[in-house]
C-alpha cells in the first residue's frame, strides 16, 4: 500500500515536470521565432492626432449636445550646439462643426518653447516657456504653483490631462544637481496683464501677469526620505512668501503615501472673487495627502484627502449658494481658474486597471467628492492600446443638488469617444 | 485519460527516473561552501562591473500569439555603498510611449512622463511594462541582494534544450527591495554562466521561470543576450527580452534622483 502511494506521488511529480517542460519547451520555440525588434531609432519628435467626438446630456433634460474635436499635439527637441538644445510643445484643438456650449471653433496652445543650456555636469538653466510641474499628489496640487491659468482649452477631466494640457510659464531657471539632491531657482517676470481669449494667443498674460519666483530643494535625508521645500513668491499685494512640502514613502512593495502641503499668508478665495483681496488676508494652508496601492493584477487604488484651508468652509459654501447667483459664479470662476476646489474638505478616489479584461484594455475610473454639499463627479474611461492607436470611450457624470460644486455643472452627462495616433 | 505520444512517454519515463534521482540526491546535497562566490561571478557575467547603458527589446506572447512589444534604453550603475545597481529606464517604443523614464533605486522608483512633465512615486508592485515585472528590466546584482546555498550539481535542460551540468543555488532575500522573495538558479558548472532561474513569492508559489539564452561577446565579457521568461502561474505568458548596444559610459550619481528626470537625455 506504501509502495503504491509512494509511486502514485512520483508519478505525479513526473507528471507535473513533464507538463511544465513542455511550456519551457514552447515558450523557448515561441522566443526561437521572435524576429529581431525594428530599430527606432533617434527621433526628435513626439507627434499625436486625436480625433473625438462628444455627446452631453444637459442638466433639466432638453435636447442632447454633441461636439467634435481634432487635436495635433507636438513635442520636438533640437540640438543647437554643445550642451545647448531647443524644446517646444505646442497643442491645437480644433472644435466642430457642432461644438458643447462655450467651447470655441479652434483654441492653440503653446505649452512649451525654451532653451535649455549645460553650464557642466550638473548645472543647468533654461530660458523661455517652461511648463513646470511641481507636486506628488494625483488629484490636487497645492504646490504646483504655476497652474492658475495655465488651461486653454479642458479636453477631459482627468487630472492628469489638465496636468498635460496646459500652457507653461515665461521663465529663467537655473538647476544645480549633487549627489542626492537638487535645487533650483526661477524668476517669471510680469509680461502682460491677464489672460487673453484669442484662439492662437502665446497668451503670456495668463502665466506672466506678475513677477514671482521661487525657489525648490531637495535633498536625501536617509533611505527612502527625500522631502522636497519649495518657497515661492506670489509676487501679488496681500500674499506673503508660500512655504511648500512635498513627500512620498513607500509603507510596502504594494503601497506608496504621498502628502503635500502649501501654507502662507495670503487673499482667501472669496476676497478675490471680490477683488478685494485685502479682506480674507491671512495664514491659509492647503493639503493633499493620500496613498495609491496596487494589487499582483495591476489594479492601483488611490484614495486622497483634499484639504483647502483659503476656500469657504461648510457654512460660508451654503451661504454663498443661497446669496445672489453673480456672487457664487464669479467665486467659481476664481476657483476654476486657480485649479483650487471651492469648500474646505473634499475627497479624491481614483482606480486604474492596466490590462484589465483582456491584454491592452485599461480601464480607469475617478471619483470627486465635495464633503460640504455631497455633489460628486465621476469619471470613467475604457481604453484600448493597439500598436500606434489608442480607443477609448469616456464617460463623466455629475451629481449633486441645486447650486452645488457638480450638480451646478451644465451638463448631467458627457460621453466622449477618442482615437489617438501616434506619429 | 488522454492518449499519450510515444516522445510524452519517453519523456514521462524520463522525468521519472529524474524525479527519483532528485529525491536521493536531496538527501545528500553539497554543503553550501563557495555559493556566494559562484553567484557574484554569475552577476559578473551579466552585468557590466562600470556603469553602462544598454538596449532593451521585450516581446510578450499569450497562448503563443505576440500581444505586446516594447524598446528600452537602460542606464545603470552600480550604488557604491551598497554595491546594488541603481537604473534609469528610457522608453523608446511604442510611439506613445518615447522618453518615458523609470528610474529604481532599491525601493525607490519614480515614473516620469514627459508629455506632463511630472514625476509619480510607484510601489515595486506596480508594472509599466505588461506582463515583465519593473524588476525584470532593471540590472540586478544577486550576489547582493540575496543569500545563496548551493543546492546540488545537476544535468539540467538549458535555452537551447540541450542538457548542461549545473549548480543549482537556492537564493533567499537579503534585502527587502528585492523583486522576488527566493530565487532557485542553475549555473553552468563549467563557467557559472546564468542557464535558468525560478523565481518564487514569500508564499513559495512559482512566479516565474527564466532561460538565459544567446551569449554574446559584449564589453568583454561572454553575455546572455536574450532571456526567455514564463509565467509560473499561467505558462502560455510568455516575455522575451532581449539585450545589444552595450556601451560602458558615464552615469553620474547625480543623475539618479527624481529631480533629474526632467533633464534627462539619451546622448
Amino acid at each position: 500500500m506504501r509502495h503504491a502511494a509512494c509511486g502514485c506521488l512520483l508519478l505525479a511529480a513526473a507528471i507535473g515536470i513533464a507538463r511544465a517542460q513542455d511550456a519551457d519547451d514552447a515558450a523557448l520555440r515561441l522566443a526561437d521565432q521572435t524576429a529581431e525588434a525594428a530599430d527606432p531609432g533617434k527621433p526628435e519628435r513626439r507627434l499625436s492626432v486625436e480625433a473625438a467626438g462628444a455627446w452631453a446630456a444637459p442638466r433639466g433634460g432638453g435636447q442632447r449636445e454633441q461636439g467634435q474635436r481634432l487635436s495635433l499635439d507636438l513635442a520636438w527637441e533640437r540640438a543647437l550646439a554643445p550642451g545647448w538644445r531647443f524644446s517646444l510643445a505646442d497643442r491645437l484643438d480644433l472644435l466642430g462643426p457642432d461644438r458643447l456650449p462655450g467651447e470655441r471653433s479652434s483654441v492653440n496652445t503653446l505649452k512649451e518653447l525654451f532653451l535649455t543650456g549645460r553650464l557642466g555636469r550638473e548645472r543647468i538653466v533654461d530660458i523661455g516657456r517652461v511648463n513646470l510641474r511641481l507636486g506628488v499628489a494625483m488629484g490636487y496640487n497645492p504646490t504646483d504653483y504655476f497652474r492658475e491659468l495655465a488651461v486653454r482649452q479642458v479636453v477631459s477631466v482627468d487630472p492628469a490631462s489638465l496636468r498635460e494640457n496646459r500652457q507653461g510659464t515665461v521663465m529663467l531657471r537655473g538647476q544645480q544637481l549633487w549627489q542626492g539632491g537638487s535645487a533650483s531657482l526661477l524668476y517669471s517676470p510680469k509680461l502682460g496683464s491677464g489672460p487673453n481669449p484669442g484662439k492662437h494667443a502665446i497668451d503670456v498674460g495668463a502665466t506672466n501677469h506678475r513677477h514671482r519666483w521661487l525657489l525648490s530643494l531637495s535633498q536625501t535625508l536617509a533611505t527612502d526620505l527625500q522631502p522636497q521645500l519649495l518657497l515661492y513668491e506670489p509676487g501679488e499685494p496681500h500674499s506673503s512668501l508660500q512655504l511648500g512640502l512635498n513627500l512620498t514613502h513607500l509603507l510596502s512593495p504594494a503601497c506608496v503615501a504621498h502628502a503635500e502641503w502649501s501654507g502662507g499668508r495670503g487673499p482667501d478665495l472669496l476676497a478675490r472673487s471680490h477683488g478685494q483681496p485685502g479682506e480674507g488676508d491671512a495664514f491659509h494652508s492647503q493639503l493633499a495627502a493620500g496613498l495609491t496601492c496596487t494589487t499582483a493584477r495591476k489594479l492601483s487604488l488611490t484614495a486622497e484627502y483634499e484639504r483647502n484651508g483659503a476656500a469657504l468652509d461648510d457654512a460660508g459654501w451654503r451661504a454663498l449658494r443661497r446669496g445672489p447667483l453673480a456672487a457664487e459664479l464669479a467665486y467659481r470662476q476664481v476657483a476654476a481658474e486657480r485649479q483650487d476646489p471651492p469648500t474646505r474638505h473634499n475627497l479624491f478616489l481614483r482606480a486604474a486597471w492596466q490590462d484589465a479584461l483582456w491584454p491592452r484594455l485599461d480601464l480607469s475610473a475617478m471619483l470627486r467628492a465635495n464633503a460640504a454639499d455631497d455633489s460628486r463627479q465621476l469619471w470613467a474611461e475604457a481604453r484600448y492600446r493597439l500598436d500606434s492607436t489608442d480607443l477609448a470611450l469616456q464617460w463623466q457624470g455629475h451629481h449633486g443638488s441645486q447650486r452645488s460644486e457638480f450638480g451646478a455643472l451644465p451638463q448631467r452627462q458627457l460621453w466622449q469617444l477618442l482615437v489617438k495616433h501616434w506619429f | 485519460m488522454a492518449e499519450l505520444s510515444c516522445s510524452r512517454i519517453r519523456r514521462l519515463v524520463v522525468c521519472t527516473l529524474l524525479c527519483a534521482g532528485a529525491v536521493a540526491a536531496s538527501a545528500a546535497a553539497p554543503a553550501a561552501t563557495d555559493a556566494q562566490a559562484l553567484l557574484a561571478a554569475s552577476d559578473a557575467i551579466r552585468n557590466p562591473g562600470q556603469p553602462f547603458s544598454l538596449a532593451v527589446s521585450l516581446t510578450e506572447y499569450r497562448a503563443g500569439k505576440q500581444t505586446d512589444a516594447n524598446s528600452l534604453q537602460v542606464y545603470s550603475r552600480a550604488d557604491p555603498q551598497g554595491g546594488q545597481f541603481r537604473t534609469l529606464v528610457r522608453f523608446v517604443a511604442p510611439a506613445r510611449d518615447l522618453d518615458k523614464l523609470m528610474l529604481k533605486s532599491g525601493n525607490e522608483l519614480w515614473f516620469y512622463d514627459p508629455a506632463s512633465r511630472a514625476s509619480v512615486r510607484i510601489s515595486p508592485q506596480q508594472r509599466l511594462l505588461g506582463q515583465a515585472a519593473n524588476g525584470d528590466v532593471v540590472t540586478v546584482n544577486f550576489a547582493q541582494a540575496y543569500r545563496a546555498r548551493l543546492e546540488q550539481q545537476e544535468e539540467v535542460q538549458d535555452g537551447d534544450r540541450q542538457l548542461r551540468q549545473c549548480d543549482r543555488l537556492a537564493l533567499e532575500a537579503a534585502t527587502p527591495d528585492v523583486t522576488y522573495h527566493s530565487v532557485q538558479m542553475w549555473l553552468d558548472h563549467a563557467n557559472q554562466r546564468p542557464v535558468k532561474a525560478r523565481f518564487f513569492s514569500e508564499s513559495g508559489r512559482l512566479l516565474k521561470t527564466a532561460f538565459y539564452r544567446r551569449y554574446r561577446e559584449e564589453l568583454g565579457v561572454q553575455r546572455p543576450t536574450e532571456i526567455v521568461i514564463i509565467d509560473g502561474l499561467d505558462p502560455s505568458l510568455v516575455t522575451v527580452m532581449r539585450y545589444g548596444e552595450f556601451v560602458a559610459r558615464e552615469v553620474p550619481e547625480s543623475w539618479l534622483q527624481r529631480d533629474y528626470l526632467p533633464r534627462f537625455r539619451p546622448e
